[in-house]
Formats: structure tokens, sequence, C-alpha cells
């Protein structure tokens, strides 16, 4: 009896996060997956009769949907320029306060933080002030110095940079405290002795920090690739994804076909969509990481 | 034995975690509470949802509706209009929710399709508060989907022109411009004023302009079949009417003013088309302005119709108290009640008899809303309306942003349209 209660204990003390998980999280995802294949719309709620099995119909005519064709073009672009670069701006600011030895470097650090504890929808309002286009201090800048004015959140292009640089300002603070802990963990002795052999601070990132940082590196690009491949706070809050449907997401669509048109089918297999280019390029992630060790 | 005990954890937590779940959906319809040792018996408890600011002043009617009924508790929750359609599916999957909702008119046709409000046809004849004839045609249109009734009307809306009247004077025009021909020609010399001046501000956002002004143009919108003839003459030329604002810098595009800051002071934009609500803003933002602003009916071209909006109280179909809650819905229709409501919230009366009140009867402000009112619409009422209206936006930004062809652009959203329709 003994014997039993031990071998048993692990499972109670994961059983809460098991049922939660699985509550909320696979139970969702497979109530996602079969609504994908209905036609659910508000009647559908309110009365289970109303709904009908439409097998793909939502998938084929999903993909012919200009919107959404859009708006993967668009979760594109965030990728391949979002991605990249908050990882570059992570690590070089990581790198950068961990030179510093004086009390200053603390402030800097609790500053870059800031922004990743900052509510959003706070952080959209100061930022909707700083891009206005006719009072916004950015363009009060740049009129300052004799340049025109950028139209931030009014050309469609121009709107997907300027969401990318507030998400960039984001999520730098987050990825730097875990690029700082990982660096505070290589030992001092590889610094030392490269320092006895003549490297300077370059070589010693290029070829000990960085090398060494591989984990963590791999572990950013993760999450922040599966971060940006959702991307919905910034382009809800500030832009509503227009111009000319320029900032829509993938997400965003998924919301808005889902909660202001009630075609919970259609938005459904949207999410699947997301979910399974999700999955796939992760999985492509860790092929590519291992391919490497 | 082993895997018993684990599975008989498993279902204690499963349980658990059930009973949360089973008595948080409960609160809004756990009606009965225990009687208060009076005569006056069991007490019911009906909950009200309301939206917006006027969920802050419903409070103060409920309490007057409690005196007179005192074996009713009404319990008013405000929910914020920006999640109020979110919280209501949640209501209309959870099949619980309020007893009393107050219904924006564009979504009573999506409501009332979908089965999540009570059929009040019935109790039209009962209730004399209730008598379609006390209430503004237009209002009483927005009650109804298919051939019954759903909601009783609460307080309206429908939109009108702002206008700067000093500059207008100074533009030539003692008096607001009373044809598309006048505004468009007032909006140019407005404009003409200067660098970064403007003279009327069109709401990119704003889904039922467009369809306003078609409707003045004589467009039907729908044919008697119900196919949309969004890219006919009448409809078109409004669309292109709209454009032509853009075109010579008469309307301002992305301006990034607040629609009160570019109205005051020098009057950047000293036009422009909204509801009843913006009276209270002008007022509140920009108190010097007083004597310098008027309102009137809109322009007309083959008529001015605007859209008429607001609010019914409808009661929930999952409701167990409907007696409780329609004498609730008939306190808020009386005439004296509507009165109060106007007063407190400046909000327009669906009751055409609580018009008489002194406030609004004495203020030329609200005599050229009620002239309006007399020539207000309400969008369609079908459940593909917020989607058809929703994609005609994209039209229009193409239009307007992009210049994209006017016609083709229009056939395209004519045939997206009836795609919807036909769904």
């Amino acid at each position: 009896m003994k014997m039993f209660t031990t071998r048993s204990a692990p499972y109670f003390f994961i059983a809460p996060a098991l049922i939660l998980l699985f509550l909320f999280s696979l139970l969702p995802i497979l109530i996602a997956l079969l609504i994908s294949f209905t036609d659910m719309d508000l009647a559908g709620l309110a009365d289970y009769a109303n709904i009908h099995f439409v097998g793909l119909a939502n998938y084929t005519k999903i993909l012919r949907d200009g919107s959404f064709l859009k708006a993967i073009g668009n979760t594109l672009f965030y990728v391949v320029f979002g991605v990249p670069f908050v990882i570059l701006f992570s690590l070089a600011i990581a790198l950068l306060i961990n030179f510093g030895k004086s009390r200053v470097f603390d402030i800097f650090r609790a500053a870059f933080y800031m922004p990743s504890v900052t509510n959003v929808v706070a952080v959209a309002v100061v930022w909707s002030y700083l891009y206005n286009p006719s009072l916004g201090l950015f363009n009060t800048v740049l009129n300052f110095f004799g340049l025109p004015d950028v139209r931030w959140l009014q050309d469609p292009v121009t709107a997907k940079i300027s969401l990318i640089i507030l998400a960039l300002w984001r999520a730098i603070g987050l990825n730097m405290l875990i690029f700082l802990a990982a660096i505070k963990g290589i030992p001092k002795s590889y610094y030392e002795a490269a320092q006895l052999d003549g490297a300077g601070t370059w070589k010693q990132i290029r070829h000990i920090t960085v090398p060494l940082l591989r984990f963590a590196i791999f572990f950013v690009s993760v999450t922040t690739l599966i971060g940006w491949l959702q991307f919905f706070e910034e382009p809800f809050v500030m832009t509503d994804g227009g111009p000319l449907e320029g900032t829509m997401s993938v997400a965003l669509f998924v919301y808005k076909n889902g909660f202001q048109f009630s075609e919970f089918g259609y938005a459904a297999a949207g999410s699947f969509i997301l979910f399974f280019a999700i999955i796939t390029l992760t999985l492509l992630q860790f092929r590519l990481q291992r391919k490497e060790d | 034995m082993r895997k018993n005990a684990f599975f008989a954890g498993l279902l204690a937590l499963i349980l658990v975690l059930a009973g949360c779940g089973g008595s948080g959906g409960n609160d809004g319809n756990d009606g009965k509470s225990s009687g208060n040792g009076g005569s006056s018996g069991e007490k019911v408890k009906i909950s009200v949802w309301a939206m917006g600011d006027e969920a802050k002043s419903l409070p103060t009617i409920a309490e007057e509706f409690m005196k007179e009924h005192p074996n009713i508790v009404v319990d008013v929750q405000a929910l914020p209009w920006s999640n109020a359609h979110d919280k209501l599916l949640t209501a209309v999957a959870s099949k619980g929710g309020p007893d009393v909702v107050q219904m924006g008119t564009t979504w009573m046709a999506e409501f009332a399709n979908a089965g999540a409000l009570k059929d009040l046809t019935p109790y039209i004849d009962q209730y004399p508060e209730f008598a379609p004839d006390q209430f503004y045609e237009g209002a009483v249109g927005t009650t109804k989907f298919g051939d019954k009734i759903y909601g009783i009307p609460w307080y309206t809306e429908t939109r009108f022109l702002y206008y700067r009247s000093d500059l207008l004077a100074e533009a030539g025009y003692p008096e607001a411009p009373k044809t598309w021909d006048e505004l468009r020609d007032a909006a140019k010399k407005l404009a003409d004023r200067g660098k970064d001046k403007y003279g009327l501000s069109i709401d990119m956002n704003e889904q039922s302009l467009t369809f306003m002004f078609a409707r003045q143009n004589g467009s039907a919108l729908l044919g008697e079949d119900g196919k949309p003839l969004f890219n006919q003459p009448e409809f078109k030329e409004a669309v292109e009417y709209l454009k032509g604002f853009f075109d010579d810098g008469s309307a301002p595009l992305d301006l990034g003013l607040d629609t009160v800051q570019a109205f005051a002071g020098e009057g950047i934009v000293p036009m422009f088309i909204s509801g009843p609500w913006m009276i209270n803003a002008i007022q509140s933002q920009a108190p010097d302005l007083e004597g310098k602003w008027a309102v009137a009916p809109l322009p007309a071209k083959e008529n001015n119709l605007s859209v008429l909006g607001g609010s019914n109280l409808a009661v929930f179909e999952y409701t167990k108290h409907p007696e409780e809650a329609l004498a609730f819905i008939q306190y808020m229709s009386k005439k004296e009640t509507q009165m109060k409501w106007n007063e407190l919230t400046k909000s327009l009366p669906a009751n055409i008899a609580a018009w008489d009140a002194p406030l609004l009867k004495e203020d030329p402000k609200y005599q050229a809303i009620q002239e309006q009112l007399r020539h207000s619409e309400h969008m369609p009422m079908i459940v593909q309306w917020e989607k058809i209206a929703q994609t005609y936006l994209d039209s229009f930004e193409r239009i307007v942003r992009a210049n994209a062809d006017i016609q083709a652009e229009l056939d395209a959203f004519n045939a997206k349209a009836e795609q919807i329709l036909s769904e």
C-alpha cells in the first residue's frame, strides 16, 4: 500500500496542471476543429439544431478569400521583419547592459523591461498620439528638422512598419532578460582564458558569448516566431486592420469573423490554418536546430 | 487498484472544477430570494443589461420603478458598448444572461434571428404602452424582424448636420445648406479659407454614411426581390458625390483630430454629420463655442432621409420572469419616464408624446432634430447587413485612398453582397 501511494504521488501533483491544460487548451482546440467543419453562427449557438456539417467548404472558401490571403501576406511581413529584429535588438541590449558595471545599468534594465509589463491598451493610446498625423510628436520632430510628414498609420506599408516598431519596443524587454540570464550563466573562466590568449572584447563576444547563447537564441526565436505569427493586439487596438487591410493579421481576421460577424465556422477554419502554419514552422525550427547540433 | 486511485483523484478534481463552473453560471438568473416578511410576498429579481453611458443613469430610473413595484428587484448591469456584443454571444451560448436587454437597433436582426429574443407580438395588445402608434414609425421598424416584434423602442437617434454658424455666415451661408449642391459649394468655400482648412468631415469608418446618401439620391439599396442595387446609377452617384469632397480637399483624410477639436476654435472642419450624442460632447468640451454653432436637418437631393438608430428594450428568450421583465419595459416606455430619461441622458425619446417636454420643445436644436427624425429610416433589418456594411467600407476605402475605378469597385461589391445575402 505504501509503495502504491509513493508511486502514484507524482500523478496527483501533475494532475491539476494536466486537467487545466486539457480543459482550457486541448478541449477547446478539439472543439474548434469540429466547428471548422460546420456553418455554426449565432443562430447555431442559440440552438444546436441550426448547425450543419459542411465538410471542407469553410477551408476552400477561406483560401479564396482575398482578405485572408492579404492577412497571410501581412503576417509574413510582420514575421520576416519582426523576429530577426527582436532577437538582434534584445541580444544587443543585453550585451551592452552586461558590460556596464555601474548601478545606472540596473535602471536601464528596468527601463527596457518596462514596456513588457505595461498594459497594451495604455501603450496604444500613447503611441496613437505619437503617430498622430497632425499633432504627433514624431511628425513634429521631423518637421523641426525640415523633413516632411510621414503617414505613420495611414499608408498600408508604412502602417505595418509602424506597428512592427511598436511591437519591437514591447517585445525587447522580456527577451533581453532571458539573454541577460543566459549571459550570466557563462562561466567567467572562459573569458579569462581568452584574455590570456589576447582575445579582444569583440572576439570574446563572437567566439564565447554568442556560441554559448545558442540555446537561449533558439528559445527566443521559437517563442518570438510563434508570437509574431499570432500578431494581434497591436493592429487590434491601433488600426483595426486598416488602412486598406494593410495591417490585418491572420489572428485579427479570425477575431473579426468570429466575434464581429459571428461566423464561427469560418473563423475556426482560419484559426486552424494558422495553427498548422505555426506547428509546421516550429517543427522546422527544431529540425534545423538539431542539424546544427 | 493503483489506476483506480489515480482516476478517483482525477474525477474529484473534475467535479470540483465543474462545480465552480456551474455555480458561476447561475447568478444572473437565480431569481427568487425569500420574501421580506411583509405582505408583498416573494420578491422577484430581474437583471437588466444596458450599454454605454445610458447604463450609468439607469439605476436612478430603476429605483423609481422599484418603488412602484415593491415585489420586483431590478439589478442593472452596465456593459461597455465595445464588448457588449461578445458578452451577449456568451449569454446566448450559455442560455443564461439577463431578463431585459438593451438592443442596439443594428443588432436586432442578428439576435432575433438567433432566437435569443422573446417574440413580443402577443403582448403588444395587452400593454397600452406598447402600442406602435405612439412611437416614431422608423423606431418601430427597428423592432420588427420578419413579421414579428422583438423589442419595444427605448430611445432613438438620427444623423443630422452640425455646422459652425459663424463660419458659414462668413462664407455666404447665413443658413445651413439645404441641398446637395449647396453643401458641396459651402464645403468648398470653407476649405478655400486657407491651408489646412476643410469644409466637411466624412468619417471613413461610418458604416451607414454612403447608404444614407444613396437613399437621398433615390436608391432603394435592396430591390423588391431582396437583390442588392449597389452598382446602380443612384448608388454610384452618391459615392461619386462623397468622393468629390476628398478630391478637391473639402474633406480631410487622416486629419488625426478629434471631431470636437477640429470643430472648435478656428474651425478646421466646420461641418460634420453625426448623431445627438455630439451635442453633449461639444457643450462640455468646447463651452466657449456656444452661439457659434447649430444643427440642421441634412441637405436634400431627392429627399433628405437620415439613418435612424438608437436602442430598443427586449426580453431575453431564456428569462424565467417574462411578466416582470415586461413590466419594466412598460415602465420605461411611458411618456413620463421617457421625459425623465431625456433629462438624465439627453437621448431622444422614442415616444412621440415625450417630445412635449419643455427641454425639447424650447430648444431650436432639438426642433431641428425632430424635423430630421420625421425623415429617418433604419438600415435594412437583415442579419447580413453588418457584414455587407463592413464589406462596403473596404470598397469605399479603395475608392477614396487608392482611387479605384468606382463602377468596377461597386460591381465587385455588389457581387460580394449578393453572395453574402445568399448564404
